[in-house]
């Protein structure tokens, strides 16, 4: 469970200071199928960002699983994200010399993993993202789509609590994202991993069980949607 | 990650940019090459004026009165060995071949006819006793005309640059004024009997040799000499001679760096400048690599940040930033070692000739012409490991300031 509670953040940009969130407070069961919506500078990002330990609120908790994550200290943040949080960028953001097999089995290098159960999990999540036979491509072979797949692996692969994903399928042409989005949700139902993405696609905001909106900062609607 | 991982996406980043690395590598590899081969000059001519010290000028040690040394080189002949047969006797029983020498200052009157002008030039005048002197120097296999200096002949053997300046052939009469043991002044009328060409400049440029016996008539030596100059032997020379010496009050047992004290400050001048030439070397290579790495911290901000977000600890993308430095610096090493290698090879069998710079200048090394260079395997790993530390110390700020950047600033792909 993330519990989000009254929090603020504020960027200074110049002169001007932006208040990116004004007193924001969400609650996010397991499970969850959630997207944040909102117009350009709402604040959704910002607050992917901290819900994702990548970012601080100035006031404000963020308590996951009954801990406060903002009082870890940088270190401690960072095997936070390692052991318990996935990511997946608007713009994949996938080692260019890695090969697809590599980028996926990346977070388990990082946790350590015997080599054997690597191997093992990395094979069978590329099967469950459709990237069989490409294993061996390096980012630059892949089309957009596969590598949002190889993004989509690397993020689950681990098991993590919660996978935030900003505009997933920004960079995608409709049909691409719209499989991403399907392979997303499917990946949510099988697994019951958490889903966090932001967007601001009406397309997208469709295929999600849950949608919050947010305006200036603001939580301006929150609504779950019957399938 | 294993540190095999981190090497092996340490060495894709840099195959990734390949002539970036290359073009930084070869900047370390220069570097490298040049204060290999410097050293490998400096060295070479180092080891080649020791011996033509010890051969030509020397020997390895010297028995000398305790107060000859700070007056050497006037050359005053107020501090001897007074009974040197003795102890040059004793010496050999001893195991060490002695040869027994009078160095004095002296003025060479050239009148024209048969020198072709009128002057006077001032030399060094060794007496050396010509049955015994090549038993610790080279003189006599360094003879470029005439023949070696027989006991009692008023002979001299000039050194082949003097004989040149002034014009002497081999049968030219030549007058020596100079001074006795007594203070008082004494011409000495001697003939050239042969000229010595050696590999020292010291003796090429103003060292006269005449026999012994005929300095010792000329001087009033009355069978003393200045110094007993002795061969290298195997074993501690100074302990086994200052032993032998003992018994003689008021001498001394001097090495032959004590000797040549202006050429060891010479060398220790050339460490010095080794010293400068390595940091020259490190600026080269730090200002390469650290605008390598800067450029692939900022191409790669939005790869870092990921990897900052997936978890990976800022130690751990230090270690893979400062392996692909290290990688650099590998290559480098490499690059400039083989080359360094190539280079010295030519350089150590034909060697750089200098002889148009020593014939008219004291540079301070015992060397007329080729400076040879030699191999020295301590530069070679010393300068490979340090242009890998270099490499790999000049990349940690860069990649410090990159981590320092928030993680969300990173994903941006922001630059501030």
């Amino acid at each position: 469970m993330i519990r989000i509670t009254d929090v603020h953040k504020t960027y200074q940009s110049g002169d001007t200071a932006v208040h990116a969130l004004r007193g924001v407070s969400l609650l996010i069961e397991p499970g969850e199928f959630l997207a944040i919506a909102g117009p350009s500078g709402s604040g959704k990002s910002t607050l992917l960002n901290i819900a994702g330990c990548l970012d601080s609120p100035d006031s404000g908790t963020i308590r996951i699983h009954d801990q406060d994550i903002h009082q870890l200290t940088v270190t401690g943040r960072a095997t936070y994200r390692r052991e318990h949080l996935g990511f997946i960028f608007q713009s994949f953001n996938l080692v260019p010399v890695m090969t697809a097999y590599e980028n996926i089995a990346l977070p388990l290098e990082l946790l350590g993993l015997p080599a054997a159960e690597i191997h093992e999990r990395t094979q069978r999540i590329i099967t469950d993202v459709g990237l069989a036979g490409m294993e061996d491509r390096r980012p630059g072979r892949l089309s957009g789509g596969q590598q949002q797949r190889v993004a989509i692996a690397r993020a689950l692969i681990k098991e993590p609590a919660i996978v935030l994903a900003d505009e997933p399928t920004a960079n995608l042409d409709s049909t691409t994202g719209e499989a991403v989005l399907e392979l997303m949700r499917q990946l949510n139902e099988e697994r019951h991993t958490t889903f966090l993405f932001s967007t601001h696609d009406p397309k997208v905001m469709d295929f999600s069980r849950r949608l919050v909106q947010l305006q200036d900062g603001e939580i301006v609607r929150d609504e779950r949607k019957r399938l | 990650m294993t540190v095999r991982q981190t090497t092996i996406l340490a060495y894709r980043n840099l195959t990734r940019h390949r002539r970036r690395t290359v073009v930084t590598a070869t900047a370390v590899a220069i570097g490298l090459t040049i204060f290999i081969i410097l050293d490998s000059i400096l060295l070479g001519a180092e080891l080649d004026s020791d011996r033509n010290i010890v051969w030509y000028e020397t020997g390895a040690a010297q028995v000398i009165h305790h107060q000859y040394l700070k007056e050497r080189d006037e050359r005053n002949l107020n501090h001897v060995i007074e009974d040197q047969d003795a102890l040059a006797r004793e010496l050999r029983r001893g195991g060490f071949a002695v040869a027994p020498r009078t160095v004095f200052n002296a003025e060479m009157i050239l009148f024209r006819d048969p020198f072709p002008e009128d002057g006077n030039v001032p030399v060094m005048a060794y007496g050396i006793d010509p049955l015994q002197d090549d038993t610790v120097f080279r003189i006599s296999q360094s003879l470029r005309d005439g023949r070696f200096l027989e006991p009692d002949e008023e002979g001299v053997l000039l050194g082949s640059w003097l004989a040149e300046d002034v014009g002497a052939e081999v049968g030219f009469p030549i007058i020596l004024v100079t001074r006795t043991r007594d203070g008082f002044f004494q011409t000495m009328d001697l003939e050239v009997v042969g000229i010595v060409e050696t590999p020292n400049p010291i003796v090429n440029r103003s060292a006269l040799y005449i026999p012994l016996s005929v300095v010792d008539d000329y001087l009033y030596m009355e069978g003393s000499v200045t110094e007993l100059a002795v061969a290298a032997t195997a074993g501690n020379v100074a302990l086994e001679l200052q032993a032998i010496t003992a018994a003689y009050p008021g001498l001394q047992v001097v090495s032959w760096q004590e000797l040549a004290a202006d050429y060891i400050a010479l060398t220790q001048t050339k460490d010095s400048a080794s010293g400068i030439i390595l940091f020259l070397v490190f600026v080269i290579a730090a200002v390469g690599i650290s605008n390598t790495i800067l450029m692939a911290v900022l191409e790669r901000t939005r790869e870092l940040g990921m990897l900052q977000a997936i978890g990976m600890r800022d130690r751990e993308i230090t270690g893979m930033l400062l392996a692909e430095a290290a990688g650099i610096g590998v290559l480098g090493a490499l690059m400039g070692v083989s080359a360094a290698a190539l280079l010295n090879i030519p350089l150590i069998t034909q060697g750089i000739d200098f002889g148009f710079l020593m014939r008219d200048t004291d540079v301070g090394y015992r060397l007329t012409s080729h400076f040879y260079g030699t191999w020295n395997g301590s530069t070679f790993l010393t300068a490979s490991i340090a242009g890998i530390a270099i490499s790999v110390i000049t990349a940690v700020v860069p990649v410090r300031r990159a981590l320092k950047r928030p993680v969300v600033e990173s994903l941006r792909g922001g630059n501030g």
